[in-house]
């Protein structure tokens, strides 16, 4: 018997098994879309398919109420000050913990990092347990009536606590990358060490910047866990969306909570084709 | 002086990684410090950078003292081996930097930059950025960045390590160029030994953090200080042998020593000679008679490197000459030669004729003492051996021998405190196996000036006296060339010494050995002859005696004559010892070989045995 390629004789059905460097990728793939159709797509759809029932009109109609615009504008406003801050405590956070030695660096550098594998719930009533009426420092603040605790600002402390890594993590890993020649290579020139951060440093680390503020920004328009306890749920006054539309559900309003779940849908999706675009093009 | 670096030392840990450098550069200069990877030539420049801080030494830059000031005031330009140019700048941005910092105008600063990327050959290209750019072209942008503002000094690190071959030979005429024009004094770091001849005006080699020497590159090629000099600069053969009445005697190969510094070489002393490639000369034929010659070889290597050949010649090996370079391969035995021929010339096949056509003297090495002493339960031989460290400006280097490489650390620990107990530095030296078999090796290898044998004899309260084990002494005396000091008796220092010139034969080696040594310890020489009672003295030993006197006066040694009838020379020999309460005594290893007019008994092993005090045994001539 001659050692021949074997031939693609016509009870050769399966392609994988007459072509063994190509592989069809087809049952792999439909496999996979089996799995995600459930999980992921049908859920989405199934939100805007609600959102729009009732027409074009009453989607409008359910955007214009009072309290859902409040939910919307408040949640756009906290995700850009949570990004915002965090931006400017995240960059120094990750300068201090790059550039510099000291001891308890390790130990530090892991406790920064603890706030994403807490549940936000949990964020939540550490937060209470602290500034609350009852809390350690609060129950000193709050006969000065100092309460941070059910105010906005209490919804954004809650929001940088569970947002803080997600822009260390993004600029750390950059600033410790960065040769420690290439800041070098500016103090020769004669730069100082605020001229250098602020025109060689600083511009190395925009691309994490940028995607540690997206990823921000998107972190802070879902919270839930911390927001539900810290804020009180008060309409109008610390009523974020995912608020809104949670109160909006258990209450019945299937059409106002969808509206409102819609938008943030398209928005979330936005963002994260932002996020690829830029990440994808490297830099 | 454009740059001064005074005494600079910066520690890691414990190391010095910066040991005392102390260095001048001057105007205009291009200097390089060249070194192996780890011999601290970056941080001596990160030094002058100002990137990091001495801890101790002063930096002085045209008369400014900057030792505490901190790079970005010192003016100067530095180059990394990485490049290290900003990537979110375009190669004109980063030119301007410097400018920009010092608030030059644009106008100025445009004029400035096309200045720059003329002069490193970057015209057209000052709107590209780090990514669209070669290796080579961003190590120019780096340079044009760091001379755009006029430093006083340019300093490079290994700016071409990361280029490939061509490129770094492009680059290295751009900066030779660029230097030249612009007068800029520079100090480049590398360690490609090519590239330090290219581009150095001066040249400093540093190693371990030591600044070992300092010359133009022809004569640190040519007339190197030290071994490690010579062998990184080039390929070297060095071979160590010994001066032998005011010639350096290499077995038989004999050469005169170097005509100003003849006086620094002593009878006996070590001598190291450098020769390079080209100064080696074959030929089939025998070479005239006034020609040197190592020996007859065979190539053993041949490396095809364009338009030259390099050879590895195995010749046989010279008795009583270590070779340090090239380094032999484990089993070797033959003396190996480098050498180099042009491609054109045919190649022969063995028995090749090797002589030199020139050579160098390397600065003769230190002196060194070998102590071993095995039962070390006296203080005597280490605090005797600390004197004759500093009388002879030796280093001292200890034997520890073990007999299983478990016992390695205990017998370590035990010699380390016995050290430390008589205040005595010295290096180490551990082995397994037989005492003998390594000393032997040691002499053999003719690696020290004296041999310390401690036989653990002493008047030490508690010491348990143990006689000396004659005959390994006596086979360990016959291996080699170097003096053999047995410490006994409880002196620590020898200042009365007894030469013996026992027995018919003239003895001249111990009486120079000897008188050298007594030069140097400042001590009183007594030569001694026994003399046979009824024969007395012949003429022949009268003469010999007076020569011996007049060689230890030439030496200004002060010295008497005694002769001493015995019937035996060893009687003799130990009685005037004995009654005259002398440190030290001089014999000449005659075994029994020697025939003696005494008939075969062998002088050498009973004063061995029987001495009061120290003796040093001479070797033989050499051949």
């Amino acid at each position: 018997m001659s050692m021949s390629r074997p031939s693609r004789s016509a009870g050769n059905r399966h392609s994988s098994a007459s072509t063994v460097a190509h592989p069809s990728p087809w049952l792999p793939v439909s496999m996979l879309i089996v799995v995600l159709l459930p999980l992921l797509l049908m859920p989405l759809t199934a939100v805007f398919i609600f959102a729009f029932r009732g027409g074009i009109g009453a989607f409008i109609a359910a955007l214009l109420i009072p309290d859902a615009q409040f939910a919307l504008r408040f949640s756009l406003l906290i995700a850009f000050a949570t990004a915002l801050l965090n931006g400017l405590i995240g960059t120094f956070a990750a300068y201090v913990l790059s550039r510099y030695r000291f001891p308890g660096q390790r130990p530090l550098n892991i406790t920064v990092n603890l706030p994403v594998a807490i549940p936000t719930v949990v964020v939540g009533t550490s937060l209470l347990l602290l500034w609350g009426p009852i809390g350690l420092l609060g129950h000193w603040l709050d006969p000065l009536g100092l309460q941070p605790m059910f105010t906005p600002f209490g919804v954004l402390l809650a929001h940088l606590f569970v947002t803080f890594p997600y822009m260390l993590s993004t600029i750390k890993p950059l600033l410790d990358e960065l040769e420690t020649t290439y800041e070098e290579a500016a103090y020769t020139i004669g730069a100082s060490r605020w001229q250098t951060f602020w025109y060689v440093t600083l511009p190395a680390l925009r691309g994490g910047i940028f995607t540690g503020a997206l990823l921000t920004f998107a972190h802070s328009l879902g919270e839930f866990g911390a927001t539900v306890l810290v804020s009180g749920n008060l309409r109008l006054r610390t009523q974020t969306a995912p608020l809104y539309i949670f109160a909006q559900f258990e209450a019945g309003n299937i059409a106002a909570a969808n509206a409102v779940a819609a938008v943030l849908a398209a928005l979330s999706f936005v963002i994260f084709f932002f996020l690829l675009r830029y990440t994808g093009n490297g830099r | 002086m454009s740059i001064v670096l005074d005494q600079l030392i910066r520690w890691y840990g414990n190391q010095a990684i910066v040991d005392q450098v102390s260095l001048e550069v001057a105007d205009g200069e291009l200097f390089v410090l060249l070194g192996a990877s780890g011999s601290g030539k970056s941080t001596v420049l990160r030094l002058i950078a100002g990137l990091i801080q001495p801890d101790a030494g002063r930096i002085v830059l045209h008369g400014r003292d900057v030792t505490a000031v901190p790079p970005q005031q010192r003016n100067m330009g530095f180059v990394f081996q990485n490049y290290s140019i900003f990537r979110h700048m375009t190669v004109a941005q980063n030119i301007e930097f410097g400018l920009k910092i010092r608030r030059v105008p644009p106008g100025e600063r445009a004029r400035r930059r096309d200045e720059l990327l003329d002069l490193v050959g970057l015209v057209g290209l000052g709107n590209r950025y780090a990514h669209q750019l070669s290796g080579g072209q961003q190590q120019r942008v780096a340079l044009a960045r760091a001379l755009a503002y006029e430093p006083k000094v340019l300093l490079l690190d290994e700016p071409f390590g990361a280029l490939d071959v061509k490129i770094r030979a492009q680059l290295r005429r751009t900066l030779k160029e660029i230097q030249r024009r612009l007068q800029i004094t520079t100090i480049l770091v590398t360690h490609d030994q090519e590239e330090a001849f290219e581009l150095a005006d001066r040249i400093g080699v540093i190693e371990r953090g030591k600044l070992l020497e300092v010359g133009a590159p022809e004569t640190l090629y040519a007339y190197p200080r030290t071994v490690f000099t010579a062998t990184f600069l080039g390929t070297a053969t060095v071979l160590v042998g010994r001066v032998d009445n005011g010639y350096a005697r290499f077995g038989s190969l004999q050469l005169p020593l170097p005509l100003d510094s003849a006086t620094d070489y002593e009878d006996g002393d070590r001598v190291q000679i450098l020769v390079r490639p080209e100064q080696v000369a074959l030929s089939v034929t025998e070479p005239k008679s006034h020609v040197p010659v190592i020996g007859r070889g065979t190539i053993v290597e041949h490396v095809f490197a364009g338009d030259r050949r390099r050879l590895r010649l195995r010749l046989p090996h010279l008795p009583g000459v270590r070779q340090i370079a090239p380094a032999a391969p484990f089993g070797e035995e033959g003396l190996l030669v480098d050498t180099v021929v042009p491609t054109d010339v045919p190649l022969a096949g063995d028995a090749i004729w090797v002589s030199l056509r020139a050579w160098h003297m390397l600065k003769p090495p230190p002196r060194r003492l070998l102590l071993y002493d095995p039962a070390a339960n006296t203080s005597v031989t280490p605090l005797l051996t600390r004197w004759l460290a500093e009388k002879l400006d030796a280093t001292v280097t200890v034997l520890g021998i073990a007999a299983t490489n478990e016992a390695l650390d205990p017998v370590a620990t035990m010699l380390q405190r016995y050290l430390d107990a008589a205040d005595l530095p010295a290096e180490l030296h551990l082995r397994v196996g037989d005492a003998e078999q390594h000393l032997t090796i040691e002499q053999t290898e003719s690696l020290y000036d004296l041999l310390v044998l401690g036989c653990g004899e002493s008047t030490d309260a508690g010491a348990t006296a143990q006689p000396p084990d004659v005959r390994m002494i006596e086979r360990i005396a016959r291996s080699g060339m170097t003096p053999i000091l047995l410490v006994k008796g409880s002196r620590t220092q020898l200042l009365r010494i007894l030469i013996c010139t026992a027995g018919g034969e003239p003895g001249k080696n111990d009486v120079r050995t000897g008188g050298r040594l007594a030069r140097r310890f400042g001590a009183t020489v007594t030569i001694l002859h026994v003399s046979n009672p009824v024969r007395g003295v012949s003429l022949l030993v009268k003469t010999h005696l007076e020569q011996a006197a007049a060689t230890l006066r030439a030496l200004d040694v002060a010295n008497t004559v005694q002769i001493y009838p015995s019937t035996t020379p060893s009687e003799g020999i130990l009685h005037v010892a004995g009654t005259d309460d002398y440190d030290l005594i001089v014999i000449g290893n005659h075994g029994p070989i020697m025939p003696t007019l005494f008939g075969s008994s062998d002088v050498t092993r009973q004063v061995i045995t029987h001495a009061p005090c120290s003796v040093l045994i001479v070797p033989d001539d050499a051949l």
